[in-house]
């Protein structure tokens, strides 16, 4: 393993509270820990992306960064108008 | 031989300190008394962890294609998510003026 993929699976090791978070908490604590969640993958798959030297897959990260903005927006504008 | 060795400490020392500062905002989101200094710390993840983070996948891709796609993915997260960050805290402030009501 070199230090990428060790920085990338403590990075998905770093969900474990959030989901805790998620799942014990109220609905906004649970979308405040869903978007932290998402920079997580995405800096990860950074990580992975250069630990496994497939550069190619740098993409998916900044796909990533849009798709975890979007579902961001639709929880919290779903979580403002019918709480 | 130098530089190489320089390169593997430099990105050691930054994935080091990129890890530490994520990993750092997951425990201030989790202990955190108010959603609203949880989600100070849910948006502190996408500044300084993030770049240091880039920092280190720079010094190795450099500045090739995998490298401007990380950049890309790195600033497209840190410049959209003071959007995000705003209409999270209005949905909390209205879950909170619901249980005042």
């Amino acid at each position: 393993m070199n230090a990428f993929e060790v920085a990338g699976t403590m990075l998905l090791a770093g969900f474990l509270p959030l989901v805790w978070c998620a799942a014990t908490r109220r609905a906004v604590d649970g979308l405040v820990a869903l978007e932290l969640a998402g920079t997580l993958t995405v800096l990860a798959l950074l990580c992975f992306a250069e630990g496994f030297h497939r550069s190619f897959e740098f993409g998916v990260a900044a796909v990533a960064a849009v798709a975890v903005w979007t579902g961001g927006l639709v929880f919290a504008r779903f979580l403002g108008r019918w709480l | 031989m130098v530089v190489a060795g320089a390169g593997n400490i430099a990105v050691d020392v930054l994935l080091a300190a990129g890890v530490a500062g994520a990993l750092l905002c997951c425990v201030g989101v989790l202990v955190m008394r108010t959603t609203y200094d949880r989600l100070h710390y849910a948006a502190a993840a996408t500044t300084v962890p993030a770049f240091l983070v880039l920092a280190a996948v720079l010094v190795r891709e450099k500045v090739g294609s995998g490298g401007l796609e990380a950049i890309a993915a790195v600033g497209l997260m840190f410049l959209l998510n003071p959007v995000l960050l705003t209409a999270t805290a209005r949905a909390i402030r209205k879950a909170e003026e619901g249980e005042d009501g």
